[in-house]
């Protein structure tokens, strides 16, 4: 667009401002980089959080958080493939999984490189992590900073 | 307290239209006041606009003022926006109905509308990942949300045997019932043969189990019962009690993946028939929130209208229809008439009170109180409002 000569918009990002400068939850994606799926817990009553939270536990208000790792492997509980009207930037078929990662907590997630009927109810999946597009930001003058940024979904193992 | 009524209600042409987001503001409002000619734009002094994608598509926030400017209408109680995705309309009217029972106003307007129709079309699902939670599913996806009925339907039919037959069989009935719906967006019905051979959107979801992207506005007007006699002519229409609740957000949060059971819906339910002093046996008339066929039938159970896993024997028996135990969807529902996110619950509102009046397009003889139910997101919140001809 002229008048934004190419500049990034965040207004209309499709992932998750990543980075200890934009988000407190930033431990999850330095986490995720290493392969590790993790989460909050809270410390007072031991209730563990999905989405991670940065700030409070939702259970009992405590700010006393840690973070903990997730399995990375799961079952698939039920699967959908979505033929028509998928979101751009996806692959269609776009599959969803409802996935038990082992009894800690069931996801519904995007399964990558799926074709129609590859996965099925009970199959075994597994964390995949991926590059999104980076994120750039205003630094020092005349200084470009970029956030290099991940996301995760799961595969059939 | 006191009580209060709906005494106007109208709406524009739903569907892809030419037309800007202001532009379906005027039209519905113009609809509205056409509906009951003895209210003028000066009587109203509470004004709600709902609208959900409007800094997204229409670029334009506080959207209140400048709603109330294209009707001309001066507000000196209220004047503000509500926002719950496909409740925003319900939650409009809820609001409105809480400032004129309080007190605060006496005659309020809520206008909800939506525009999504884009110049491209790649714009819709994408402004779509704004509505579940964006970081963490959208992120996956999820925007328009036909994967997760789908895992309802799989759990629905793996648990009580439901058919694709009987999701079919809401399509049909609900398309039959807006056939002649001037403003709906379908207005063409469809056999049983045709649904079952539409084609699939996700498995077992087939196109004709899916409500279409709508652009659309409505409005309807409430006012406290003192001035409603005033202000119009017609059978007094009330609102007997409301009920709005949310149990989560992500999906990761939803019934531990037991999807196929909505007890958010059946909570709010029961606090509605209470707050409505009325038992699910009362409601002659219901409008639910059909954005997909399976929708209904989870509705109508969890609503109290039949047993738990008895929805889909209930449309197939024909109890969902004119003639059966609560007629569902008589204007055709969003499987017909479409679904702009701010204008449905007002719509869904507008055909009760058309309904209880006895002025409806299609007329349930005799129906004196009804009800109307809207989800929103990823099955997060449930929106109930019941309405009677009396209070009593
Ligand atoms: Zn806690």
């Amino acid at each position: 667009m002229s008048i934004t000569e190419g500049k990034y918009a965040a207004s209309m990002d499709m992932w998750p401002l990543q980075g200890k400068q934009f988000t407190r939850i930033y431990p999850f994606f330095d986490n995720l980089k290493e392969g590790r799926l993790t989460t909050t817990k809270c410390k007072d009553c031991g209730t563990l959080s999905f989405p991670p939270r940065g700030v409070i536990c939702p259970e009992c208000l405590s700010e006393n958080l840690e973070w903990v790792d997730l399995p990375t492997k799961g079952t698939a509980l039920s699967v959908t493939y979505e033929e028509v009207g998928v979101p751009i930037g996806f692959e269609t078929p776009l599959v969803h999984a409802m996935v038990d990662l082992g009894g800690v907590l069931t996801l519904f997630s995007r399964i990558k490189d799926c074709p129609m009927g590859a996965l099925n109810v009970g199959d075994e999946v597994k964390l995949v992590v991926f590059p999104v597009d980076p994120q750039p930001f205003d630094g020092k003058k005349g200084e470009d900073n970029v956030i290099q940024r991940v996301f995760f979904c799961f595969e059939k193992a | 307290m006191r009580n209060v009524c709906v005494i106007a209600g109208g709406q524009n042409l739903w569907g892809v239209r030419q037309a800007t987001q202001r532009d379906m503001i005027q039209e519905a409002g113009k609809a509205c006041f056409e509906d009951n000619p003895i209210i003028k734009n000066k009587d109203i002094d509470g004004f709600i606009v709902g609208a959900c994608h409007t800094e997204r598509c229409s670029f334009q926030t506080h959207l209140a003022p400048q709603a109330a400017e294209c009707l001309g209408i001066k507000p000196v109680n209220l004047c503000c926006r509500v926002e719950l995705l496909c409740a925003t309309g319900s939650t409009g009217i809820i609001v409105a109905d809480a400032m004129i029972r309080s007190g605060k106003a006496d005659v309020v307007m809520v206008v909800g509308v939506e525009k999504l129709y884009m110049p491209q079309r790649w714009e819709i699902p994408f402004s779509e990942l704004g509505t579940c939670d964006h970081e963490f599913d959208c992120t996956n996806g999820m925007g328009l949300p036909p994967p997760a009925f789908a895992t309802v339907a799989q759990q629905h039919m793996k648990l009580y045997g439901t058919t694709e037959e009987q999701l079919a069989m809401v399509a049909v009935k609900n398309r039959r019932n807006g056939l002649n719906n001037k403003k709906g967006q379908m207005q063409k019905a469809i056999t049983l043969e045709e649904a079952m051979s539409s084609r699939t959107i996700v498995r077992p979801l087939k196109l004709t189990d899916c409500c279409p992207v709508t652009d659309g506005g409505a409005a309807i007007i409430l006012a406290c019962e003192e001035k409603a006699k005033d202000l119009t002519d017609k059978p007094l229409v009330y609102i007997r009690g409301s009920a709005q609740g949310t149990q989560h957000q992500m999906s990761a949060n939803f019934n531990n993946g037991v999807w196929s059971t909505w007890d958010t819906l059946r909570i709010v339910g029961e606090q509605a028939y209470k707050h409505a002093r009325v038992t699910p046996k009362d409601i002659n008339v219901a409008q639910t929130h059909d954005c997909f066929t399976i929708s209904e039938i989870v509705e109508v159970e969890e609503l109290g209208f039949c047993k738990k896993g008895e929805g889909g024997p209930f449309v197939q028996e024909g109890k969902s229809d004119f003639g059966g135990l609560v007629p569902v969807n008589t204007d055709g529902g969003l499987l017909s008439c479409g679904h702009p996110f701010g204008g449905t619950g007002i719509r869904q509102g507008i055909e009760i009170m058309h309904q209880l009046r006895g002025d409806a397009v299609k007329q349930v003889e005799g129906a004196r109180i009804g009800l109307t139910h809207n989800l929103s997101g990823l099955i997060s919140a449930h929106t109930v409002l019941i309405y009677g001809r009396d209070m009593e």
